[in-house]
């Protein structure tokens, strides 16, 4: 099995097995490799389940005869926006200190790609800290009418995905210190990485929905 | 994987059954969706049996409304979620890395962790029939009836869980899916090659990749609605009982495509090769399929024409634009047929019966189309007669015909014909009698969803009909379990090629061999083997 | 083999039928996951063109 190219290739001809194998890595070359398109096809289809979260949000806001709804001081979140701030700012520096890994791996430094990786985990692991702190300081629950479940459905998923993209990190992490990853071989550094920008670009859009433009 | 074709790696002795549970390999794992899904079969099949048999008379006989309720709830769920969909997708498993030339799919660890979702996703939907009722709102499940305050059984929340576990498995199985044949073909397999299977699998793909993630998010807002005290649904607190319908439809609408597309590409490698010509306009077909894809997710509201909150022209003019692409599919599988020496073997026997079936489900459906019809027909029988008409008398057909046609390549052996015939005409009968009756109940206006209804309203001759027929169908599957009991210890041999095949899975050993190919026939055209077997228009020679 | 910067066709296909749908109905959450659906349509179709081996 050559890992490069998962490919069966016609055998008619009676080539030599370097033939074959030849044949075989040419074939493959210039695409995605497998892990990377598998890991992109998933974040196409988060992006549907964040569309399914985010049309409940705009149907609820467009219906709603003023935003945010009458009644509860607290649902002005532009008054709370301190810490959701640097929670942004930390996620977007984490997404720079995930890709400065990535370009280590590429260069083959693997020690790079710890040190990077793990400031990112780091910096995850305080995003989701400090938002559980954020949802103890505000004054309004899930069950607050349409304002209260969209929010914490919204955030609450997001952060789920935060959670998940730490683990992943942390898997990462894991097998750089068992001296998995080279220059060559990283495909899951570089899905995991794509995840994590991903997870990033939602909380900007997410951020600038329920705080800026609230 | 190149160096496999010359040194074949010989598979570890291990126990069968240990084999079976770890197993990565696509064909076990084919054969594992094909065999749970038809135990689903049979779950979904009795609890249908046990709706009609209430519905024999008017009155209520055998069971109260509620047991009903969470019966004909969960012959749906089952039928759509544990059933047809899994099903198609073990054909997809088996067949479609066989047909591009690979030796498994992209991802085999994660294709195992699809697979072993499902019978886990079963048993806890499963479960609400003991922990005091199953899922009993209809397997649309709309709000409010499916809020805590008239739903509170625990069941509902069961069937949202395995609902999102099934989910789950399609997603993982779709990135495998479409990983697999953009990325593992052959050289030769050029994407105009693809055998039609490969291309409705691609396209069905992409519908679950893009369209169950939503319903996940719909369900995932009833979950939060019911359990904690949430009010997406809920107009009282600001919430809209609309968007339910909207987010729910926006998936099961192009779901309805997840369950027919694959079907439609069994029925096109069927027919080529039992009316012993080439598929005609095979590029039409491919783009009659995307069209169908695209177009899907565009007419998600024709099922909420009703509700008055949606805009018609816009839904009813894409809804009779899909009947387009459809109708080109149509034409095509005729002129295949046309002038061709067809074999009435029973893997043809059932595809001709989508054919006809589906086509009545189609035309049916394109009444359902127009507003004014939709408007007088909503949620009557009519609509079950159209579901089951293109569900049952096209998917259901289609995976007959389908483990007619590949049973002799997964086991060796082929299914006896005249069991298959004699199944294929009970059925046949079993299901018309079943439910072209109900067209006529619907438009004399009996609603569906109803355990009881009234002896003075004329429905009673029709619905007694209706029953005995589904007593028909449910008999129609004893020949089957015989049918394949008995091959399985000594049917016919079938070798490697038995009905002399186009596509590249009738090349290899049947069963095939853990790594899929010794070595693979030149890639010309979509009919690899066909080319083969009758020189053309290369090589191959040598051997 | 289509380029891949030409499956990003789908993605304008899609946004077409979402712009259209919006004008004639005003509807946030419909035209909020067809938009969406142009996003994922475009991003999945590209990377498969540019991801599939030639030939």
């Amino acid at each position: 099995m050559t890992a490069s190219a998962d490919v069966l290739v016609p055998a008619d001809r009676g080539e030599t097995l370097e033939e074959l194998v030849h044949i075989a890595e040419e074939h493959a070359k210039g695409g995605i490799s497998n892990p990377v398109l598998g890991m992109i096809l998933f974040i196409a289809s988060e992006v549907m389940f964040f569309a399914g979260l985010f049309a409940a949000y705009f149907s609820l806001r467009a219906n709603a005869p003023v935003w945010p709804p009458a009644g509860n001081a607290e649902f002005d979140l532009r008054a709370h926006i301190a810490l959701p701030a640097v929670l942004t700012l930390m996620l977007i520096l984490s997404s720079v200190t995930c890709q400065i890994g990535i370009w280590a791996i590429r260069r083959g430094d693997r020690k790079g790609l710890m040190r990077a990786f793990t400031i990112t985990i780091v910096l995850g692991i305080l995003f989701l800290a400090g938002q559980l702190y954020d949802y103890s300081q505000l004054g309004f629950g899930v069950n607050d009418g349409v304002f209260g479940s969209t929010f914490y459905t919204l955030t609450g998923f997001h952060g789920a995905h935060v959670f998940a993209g730490v683990l992943m990190l942390g898997v990462i992490l894991y097998r750089g210190m068992a001296g998995q990853f080279s220059g060559r071989h990283h495909d899951a550094v570089e899905a995991t990485s794509l995840y994590w920008h991903f997870v990033d670009v939602v909380w900007i859009c997410l951020f600038t929905l329920l705080y800026i433009l609230n | 994987m190149a160096t496999t074709v010359l040194t074949p790696s010989t598979a570890r002795a291990r126990s069968g059954l240990y084999d079976w549970l770890t197993t990565t390999d696509h064909k076990k794992i084919g054969i594992l969706y094909l065999a749970s899904s038809f135990l689903f079969f049979l779950v979904g099949g009795i609890l249908a049996l046990l709706v009609r048999a209430e519905l024999a008379q008017p009155g209520l006989q055998y069971m109260g409304e509620s047991a009903y309720n969470q019966f004909f709830t969960m012959h749906a769920s089952v039928m759509l979620f544990l059933f047809v969909i899994p099903m198609l997708a073990g054909f997809g498993n088996y067949v479609v890395p066989l047909m591009i030339g690979a030796p498994d799919m992209a991802f085999p660890r994660i294709n195992a962790l699809s697979f072993w979702l499902l019978p886990l996703a079963g048993v806890i939907m499963m479960l609400g029939f003991v922990l005091g009722g199953a899922a009993a709102e209809g397997w649309t499940s709309y709000s409010p009836l499916a809020n805590s305050k008239y739903s509170p059984g625990v069941g509902t929340d069961l069937w949202i869980v395995g609902l999102i576990l099934i989910g789950t498995s399609s997603i993982l199985g779709g990135i495998n899916f479409l990983v697999t044949i953009f990325k593992m073909r052959a050289p030769g397999m050029t994407m105009f090659r693809l055998p039609i299977l490969v291309w409705t699998v691609l396209v069905t793909s992409v519908l679950v990749v893009l369209g169950t993630p939503v319903l996940t998010s719909a369900l995932i807002m009833l979950f939060i609605d019911r359990n904690y005290g949430g009010a997406f649904f809920d107009p009282a607190s600001g919430g809209s009982a609309v968007l339910w319908q909207n987010v729910f439809w926006f998936y099961s609408h192009p779901a309805v495509y997840i369950m027919i597309l694959p079907a439609m590409g069994i029925v096109s490698e069927i027919i080529p090769v039992f009316s012993r010509k080439p598929l005609f306009g095979y590029k039409a077909f491919v783009f009659a399929t995307a069209a169908i894809g695209a177009l899907g997710f565009s007419v998600w509201a024709h099922h909420m024409f009703t509700t008055g909150s949606v805009y018609l022209p816009f839904f009813s003019f894409m809804t009779f634009l899909i009947a387009v692409p459809t109708g080109v599919k149509m034409f095509n599988w005729i002129a295949t047929m046309w002038k061709g020496s067809i074999q009435f073997s029973s893997a043809m026997l059932f595809v001709l019966g989508f054919l006809t079936m589906f086509l009545i489900g189609g035309i049916n459906g394109a009444f359902s189309a127009s507003v004014p019809v939709d408007f007088a027909i909503h949620d009557t029988y009519w609509i079950v007669a159209h579901i089951h008409y293109v569900l049952f008398g096209g998917s259901v057909f289609a995976v007959f015909g389908g483990l007619f046609y590949w049973f002799p390549k997964m086991f060796g052996v082929k299914l006896n014909e005249g069991l298959g015939k004699l199944q294929f005409v009970i059925m046949f009968i079993g299901f018309n009698l079943t439910f072209f009756p109900m067209h006529e109940l619907g438009v004399a206006g009996m609603p569906r969803r109803i355990a009881d209804y009234s002896p003075m309203a004329g429905w009673n001759d029709l619905n007694l009909v209706a029953t005995i027929g589904s007593i028909l169908v449910g008999v129609s599957v004893l020949p089957f379990l015989w049918n394949v009991f008995v091959s399985l210890r000594s049917g016919e041999r079938a070798g490697d090629d038995p009905w002399e095949g186009n596509t590249l899975e009738w090349a290899t050993t049947s069963p095939p061999p853990p790594y899929n190919f010794d070595r693979l026939p030149e890639i010309r055209s979509e009919r690899p083997v066909f080319d083969q077997r009758h020189g053309l228009p290369g090589p191959a020679a040598g051997h | 083999m289509i380029r891949p910067r030409t499956t990003l066709l789908v993605a304008v296909l899609f946004l077409a039928i979402a712009t259209i749908y919006y004008a004639l109905s005003q509807d946030a959450g419909g035209t909020t996951m067809l938009v969406a659906l142009a996003i994922g349509m475009g991003l999945l179709s590209y990377t498969l063109a540019l991801g599939s081996p030639k030939g």
